[in-house]
């Protein structure tokens, strides 16, 4: 469910047209499946800015990104000096990292999935999970709120009994134009452990984007991981080679 | 001879006692040397004993297969099918007295909060309980109920270091044979508790149906436990399955699996012998030299004994009795001593204070003396027969003497 989120936060856009919510009653795994069907073929280029505020220290990572429907993704480093060329190819629920400096490409295996990705508050398997999210979970539609003339809907996604997903509960608040304003993941007690959430909307790219997003755990206020997009184009038309292994090790 | 022999053991019994005080510190000395080898043999066989069922029940099985691989990859690649046609036959058969077959796996588990590398077993409970894991082990929740059931069984360990606990859910992650992610939400049935810490927080026990599911291995399985009754050797059913078994299978007893294992057995065994010996030159040096002094002292009398037409020999059988008679009730008292001093901890001598110590050995924070008839009887044998040993050397100085040089040395 997070990768689709994240992509949904890095390319956001608002050309979905809102359907007559008010008279039917609102399945909400139907506004996932649209919002997945909306995303099928669309293709963006983006360039953001990675935040990571630690303990007591301050790291930040200039990234391009480029992404095609919900299945395909490539983001590579290019600030500072010492990370750029780093890369990370998403393919449906695989993932492969290249590292410059040894100059390998590497299929992160299932035992690295709970590491973090280049040392951010997102891990792996945030970042690689992709399908399949409508049938892991249990999907309840709490409430639609009307904010800024968008629909806001919260839904409150409980993930079924065999689902790789450890949260109890996920709660996420998605406008109507599928920008996601703020995902909670609580604990089996009913705790919540923590949040992605959107800072700042902007209009970029001739649709309205979250331009800064924010990941943090709640027991660390301190500590956290933003998401700044500093430009981003839509319908971009992308070379076949875009999501091959031999591009991600180019530099 | 029947009458001078009485008189002859009449005689040792009360020269034993004309100097009460060398004797019963002579009987101190064998009491207490008997009492250590038994007390001392006790602990570390019982340790050795301990050490092996621990080492034999963790590993599981005395004999295991696996593919020629595993061993140095444990990874779902190397996986090997069920058993069937001629191994099946051979595991029904005696010597085997139980199998299981079980998925062993490196993995993931991770909580709301943590996620730690641990090894997933896929079991089939009826026949594992046997074998490895058992129920008795369970301190929370329930044990698996079949090999398709959907829970977990994690240890108190790691537990605490997920921060979860019974009931809650955690996911388990893994690969399958193509290196694809495979991963599944399990929830908590079961937590158990092992001899060592560092177990409870590596191994997690899920259905074996399940878990092949879920790595998407069919009826695959990545070892395949086998035990007989005799697990101190394996070899006899080490060479019933090496027949049985397709070739290409690796078929390895508990000797070779944990090499570290069997070397400690062997060494406790050794250590066993070294410390007899070391009991015994110390109790014979004391042994000897009481003898030898009881002798000097009664030069003067053995010179009348002589005079009066005992004979060489019978000075040599009175003297070699009363060595006897004090190894004799030394030995029923040591032995005594011994037995006593381990009754009160035959349910073991909790040694937790210094169990870090213990478990970096392989033992557990519980010790369980182990006293067998066997070592008894060799710690007496020996004492006897080495204590009978040394004291010829006083007995044949004794018969000696001539009678004339012996009154008058006096």
């Amino acid at each position: 469910m997070q990768r689709w989120l994240l992509l949904l936060a890095l390319t956001v856009a608002s050309g979905w047209p809102g359907p007559a919510l008010v008279e039917e009653p609102i399945d909400p795994r139907d506004i996932i499946r649209r919002a997945m069907e909306h995303w099928r073929g669309q293709t963006s280029v983006s360039e953001m800015t990675m935040i990571i505020q630690g303990d007591g220290w301050t790291r930040s990572m200039s990234m391009k990104s480029w992404s095609e429907g919900t299945e395909l993704t490539l983001v590579r480093v290019t600030a500072p000096k010492k990370d750029a060329g780093t890369g990370t190819l998403l393919n449906g629920d695989n993932m492969w990292s290249f590292a410059p400096r040894i100059n390998r490409v590497i299929k992160i295996p299932s035992s690295m999935m709970n590491q973090s990705w280049m040392g951010s508050d997102f891990s792996n398997k945030d970042i690689s999970r992709s399908t399949d999210i409508i049938d892991l979970y249990d999907h309840r539609l709490e409430k639609v709120e009307l904010i800024d003339g968008h629909e806001v809907y919260t839904i409150v996604s409980i993930p079924h009994e065999d689902a790789a997903i450890v949260w109890g509960q996920e709660i996420v608040r998605v406008r109507d134009d599928f920008l996601l304003l703020q995902q909670q993941f609580w604990d089996q007690d009913g705790v919540l452990v923590k949040q992605l959430e959107t800072l700042d909307i902007a209009e970029m790219g001739g649709r309205s984007v979250a331009r800064i997003m924010r990941m943090q755990e709640v027991e660390t206020p301190d500590e956290w991981t933003e998401l700044r997009l500093d430009q981003v184009e839509f319908d971009v038309d992308l070379p076949e080679n875009t999501f091959t292994l031999a591009n991600l090790r180019r530099r | 001879m029947a009458t001078p022999s009485k008189i002859l053991l009449r005689l040792a019994w009360r020269n034993l006692w004309r100097n009460r005080r060398r004797t019963l510190v002579m009987l101190a000395a064998i009491m207490l040397g008997v009492w250590s080898m038994i007390f001392l043999n006790a602990l570390t066989r019982g340790m050795v004993e301990q050490m092996l069922i621990d080492g034999i029940r963790a590993m599981p099985g005395e004999v295991q297969i696996h593919h020629p691989d595993y061993r140095d990859d444990p990874s779902v690649v190397n996986s090997m099918p069920a058993p069937d046609g001629a191994l099946l036959e051979a595991l029904a058969r005696p010597p085997v007295t139980g199998w299981t077959g079980r998925v062993k796996v490196p993995a993931m588990i991770s909580s709301e909060r943590e996620n730690r590398g641990v090894i997933l077993l896929g079991i089939d409970p009826t026949s594992e309980a046997a074998l490895g894991f058992r129920p008795q082990d369970i301190v929370d929740g329930r044990y698996l109920e079949g090999v398709d059931d959907t829970g977990l069984i994690i240890g108190r360990k790691l537990v605490e270091r997920l921060e979860t606990r019974l009931g809650k859910r955690v996911v388990v992650m893994s690969q399958d044979p193509e290196n694809n992610v495979a991963d599944r939400g399990f929830r908590i049935v079961g937590v158990y508790q092992a001899t060592l810490p560092a177990q409870e927080e590596m191994f997690i026990y899920a259905g074996r149906s399940t878990v092949q599911a879920m790595l998407g291995i069919g009826t695959g399985i990545s070892e395949l436990a086998v035990s007989a009754s005799n697990f101190r050797e394996p070899a006899q059913l080490l060479q019933h399955l090496q027949a049985a078994a397709d070739p290409a299978l690796e078929v390895l007893d508990w000797k070779e699996i944990d090499s570290y294992l069997g070397l400690m057995v062997d060494m406790m065994d050794g250590f066993i012998l070294v410390f007899v010996i070391l009991i015994y030159v110390v109790l014979g040096f004391g042994l000897a030299n009481t003898l030898m002094m009881a002798v000097f002292e009664r030069i003067r009398e053995i010179g009348l004994m002589q005079a009066l037409g005992m004979t060489p020999a019978s000075i040599l059988v009175q003297i070699l009795l009363e060595s006897t008679m004090l190894l004799l009730v030394g030995l029923i008292a040591g032995t005594a001593l011994g037995v006593v001093s381990l009754l009160p901890l035959r349910d073991g001598i909790d040694l937790s204070a210094v169990a870090q110590g213990m478990e970096m050995m392989g033992s557990g924070a519980v010790l369980y003396p182990s006293l067998t008839a066997q070592d008894l009887l060799i710690a007496n044998l020996v004492v006897l027969v080495l204590g009978i040993l040394t004291s010829l050397f006083p007995a044949w100085r004794g018969s000696r003497y001539r009678p004339v040089e012996a009154i008058a040395r006096g």
